[in-house]
């Protein structure tokens, strides 16, 4: 590893900074070029899986539209993390009326994902693009493009952003150990791959704190993955269906508590674990239990109560472990 | 019809003066007061103002008395007394004309200490007026007579006081209601509805009703766990006992709806102490399931502002849970404070500290805090509980504040605090780096990144950076670390 004072995540560090340093997404990169060199374009949706490249792509475009300092001409917005439209509009606002950029005529509104906001907010968001659209372009970027209004989606150039394939993930992997100057196993990389479901930030992730703990090992590399995404979800799932519902409600707090998830983070991760052959259960009890879980997770999206609403789906469990022991009699 | 519907205070209520309890006091002064009437010779005062606390039998010795003398009872309630129209069509017939059968009459104006001065303009007057003229015996009640507003009242009237019946007095009666009804019941049990009674006798037999109804018995652990003191908020311990000895769903809801604790604290009670209470897994769940439907509805309530979703919410925690009882029996358990308001109160910190930097490392990664928090801190924590020394290097190169580094390192905070501190001294500065210093370190840091330059932590003021001395020490790291000891040692 390198001998610095400072060290920063390997996934800001080895963030591709120009068009040109993307490897993949060929297609894509090439017609963003194009945006480059005409210095126009029109507002941008990208869409595709997390770890894909889509916000890179955006910091590139704008870094190759605007140069070195290209952040004064690019406002970067979070829809997840913005209260509401009203903050977004005011910053908008406010963004339009700064500095223009001396040889583009246009600045870039970036909109990380846009896919968390309603279709009220979409509506609104979709009349601030065209109030501003003399002086601002909109990069959109969403996992889900179906969940994004239609008349926002046909004032876009829509970019598909594909799954980045396990020799792009493995060679870049590869790539930044041999920045690092770290050892590793090629068989490690390919198993961060599959850890990661083709996340290149994930995949950065774990190589990282695998490369911090020794040698980058097959083991070394699940035992990071077990030490960050501890296995309480699923012990807690046990122990429901063992008919220990005060230890799993137990289970249930320390997750929320110790580790900051949110009911919906649980719900979700009991939803995965639900279909693992970690559990012997009847197919057909799998798809009752996600039918449950499914209505939890409506629950608390609609903002009810995460421990009362986790705490009945677990008496559930509970309940359903029971009469689960006595049929097997 | 069942001679269980009807309230054992209708049912038992005293027929002649002697039945009524104590009160001896009371006896002496009224007795001699309606045989006056009663002889022809109206007493010089025409009304008696009957005055003591609730349930001590003001009301009963009217009635038993009326019951006695064949005396036909005119009743009117405060609540009546809302216009003096009111007052004079109604008592003022009853006060001067003579009863159709030739039956004597009496006149009970109860709780007239509920008259409020303005809203009932002009019904102390008709009262007094009526007074003047009767030609039968007025009673009057009241909790507390002493109102100023009261004083041409208690001018115009005998003054009868009530005392707060003795324990042994209501023991006396409910043990007398339980022999009549044939139900089993302990001593003890009597005693501790009497104890809190507080002299009531009225709630006192309300209460040995909805043990004795919904049990087939009195004991003591029921007792117990069902009589509160009426007239005040239950606390939470007393919301859930009675919550969860309810039988019939008004007790639950009564529960509910007496509790002192606001909404969401009240569903947290009951969230956490469902499964002590109930043993049976299905129970558990029903009651959770209602519980959670409870939640629900609360939540449309403040999505929609409709309070009218209350009864709902009320709905499902009380009789909801309640009646989720099937096959656990009762047990005496000692009911928890909600341990997730615990946790919270005492995790704050650390949510807190897990916020910021979420929001300081999403600034950098150019992600949300929802994706830092799931996918890059569990990473970071492994990091710095494993690496000390490579951590150190990325608190350096995220400005992370002492707090932030005891949050990710836990054991290990000391370690790599103190890895900080060594990375520091060897850092050389070109100016000297104290307090003093205002400049920006943005404007110092020409060779950093754009994202980082940009960004600074945002936690507090107060938190130590080592962003400018990150930066010097890329230009300077090669001149070693002779002149920076002294200053470095103030860092932490």
């Amino acid at each position: 590893m390198s001998s610095q004072m400072a060290e920063l995540l390997w996934a800001e560090k080895y963030r591709p900074k120009s068009l040109d340093e993307i490897v993949n997404q060929e297609e894509i990169v090439k017609r963003l070029k194009k945006f480059v060199k005409e210095k126009n374009m029109p507002h941008l949706l990208f869409v595709g899986p997390p770890g894909t490249g889509k916000t890179t792509a955006a910091h590139a475009l704008a870094h190759d539209l605007y140069g070195e300092n290209y952040r004064q001409y690019m406002l970067e917005l979070n829809a997840s993390d913005e209260r509401g439209i009203d903050t977004i509009r005011t910053k908008v606002k406010e963004f339009a009326r700064s500095k223009t950029p001396s040889d583009v005529p246009f600045k870039i509104v970036l909109l990380d994902e846009a896919d968390n906001m309603t279709a009220d907010a979409q509506q609104a968001l979709r009349r601030l693009m065209e109030m501003y659209t003399a002086t601002t372009r909109f990069i959109l970027i969403a996992n889900y493009p179906s969940k994004i209004i239609e008349p926002i989606q046909s004032r876009c150039a829509v970019f598909r952003f594909t799954p980045l394939k396990k020799e792009d993930v493995v060679a870049r992997l590869k790539w930044i150990c041999e920045q690092e100057g770290c050892q590793y196993d090629e068989e490690a990389l390919a198993v961060i791959y599959e850890l990661s479901e083709g996340d290149m930030r994930r995949a950065i992730n774990i190589l990282q704190a695998a490369a911090a703990l020794g040698k980058v090992t097959v083991d070394v590399v699940y035992k990071v993955v077990g030490l960050a995404k501890p296995h309480e979800v699923r012990e807690m799932i046990k122990l429901a269906l063992d008919g220990r519902f005060m230890e799993a409600r137990n289970k249930l707090r320390e997750l929320m508590i110790n580790y900051g998830l949110s009911g919906i983070d649980v719900i979700k991760q009991i939803h995965r674990e639900i279909f693992s052959s970690e559990f012997k259960l009847p197919e057909d009890v799998r798809v009752l239990i996600a039918d449950y879980a499914g209505e939890v997770q409506f629950r608390l999206v609609e903002g009810a109560d995460d421990e009362i609403q986790l705490n009945a789906f677990l008496a559930w469990l509970t309940l359903l472990g029971k009469k689960l022991k006595a049929a097997r009699k | 019809m069942s001679t269980r519907a009807l309230p054992w205070i209708i049912k038992y209520r005293p027929k002649r003066i002697a039945e009524v309890v104590d009160q001896e006091q009371a006896k002496k002064l009224f007795i001699p007061w309606l045989q006056q009437w009663l002889k022809g010779r109206p007493p010089e005062k025409k009304a008696a103002l009957f005055y003591g606390p609730a349930g001590c039998g003001k009301t009963s010795l009217v009635e038993a008395a009326a019951h006695e003398y064949n005396l036909e009872l005119i009743e009117m309630n405060a609540s009546d007394f809302r216009r003096k129209e009111d007052i004079e069509r109604i008592a003022k017939v009853a006060a001067t004309q003579m009863s159709l059968f030739g039956r004597k009459k009496i006149i009970l104006l109860d709780e007239v200490d509920g008259i409020s001065g303005t809203a009932d303009k002009g019904g102390l007057d008709a009262i007094l007026e009526l007074i003047n003229h009767t030609k039968h015996p007025i009673v009057m009640t009241a909790n507390d007579p002493w109102d100023q507003k009261l004083k041409p009242l208690r001018d115009a009237a005998l003054m009868v006081p009530f005392n707060r019946l003795p324990e042994h007095a209501v023991i006396e009666v409910l043990r007398r209601i339980c022999n009549a009804e044939g139900i089993y019941c302990e001593s003890e049990a009597l005693t501790i509805i009497a104890k809190r009674s507080e002299g009531d006798l009225r709630s006192a037999i309300n209460d040995l009703q909805a043990i004795a109804e919904g049990y087939g018995k009195v004991t003591k652990e029921l007792a117990e766990s069902l009589v509160v003191s009426r007239d005040r908020e239950y606390n939470p311990f007393e919301t859930l006992r009675a919550l969860f000895t309810s039988k019939y769903a008004w007790q639950a809801k009564r529960a509910i709806s007496h509790s002192n604790l606001d909404y969401d604290t009240l569903l947290q009670w009951i969230n956490e102490n469902i499964p002590l209470q109930y043993s049976d897994p299905e129970d558990v769940w029903r009651a959770y399931e209602a519980l959670a439907k409870a939640d629900v509805y609360y939540g449309r309530i403040w999505k929609t502002i409709s309070w009218d979703l209350l009864a709902y919410v009320f709905d499902m925690a009380g009789p909801g849970v309640a009646l989720s009882r099937k096959k656990s029996k009762f047990r005496w358990v000692k009911y928890q404070f909600p341990q997730k308001i615990l946790l919270m109160a005492r995790t704050k910190e650390a949510r807190e500290v897990r916020e910021a930097l979420a929001a300081h490392l999403a600034s950098h990664l150019h992600t949300s805090k929802a994706t830092v928090k799931n996918d890059v801190i569990p990473f970071l924590m492994v990091i710095f509980r494993h690496r000390p020394d490579y951590a150190a290097r990325i608190a350096i190169g995220y400005n992370l504040t002492e707090r932030m580094i005891k949050y990710l390192a836990g054991p290990a905070a000391s370690e790599v605090l103190e890895h900080v501190r060594k990375l520091m001294l060897r850092i050389e500065k070109p100016t000297p780096i104290t307090a003093r210093t205002t400049k920006p370190s943005t404007q110092t840091t020409p060779t950093t990144t754009t994202t980082t330059a940009t960004t600074s932590v945002t936690t507090s003021t107060s938190t130590r950076t080592y962003r400018t001395r990150r930066v010097t020490s890329r230009r300077r790291t090669s001149k070693g670390t002779k002149t920076s000891s002294g200053r470095q040692t103030t860092l932490f």
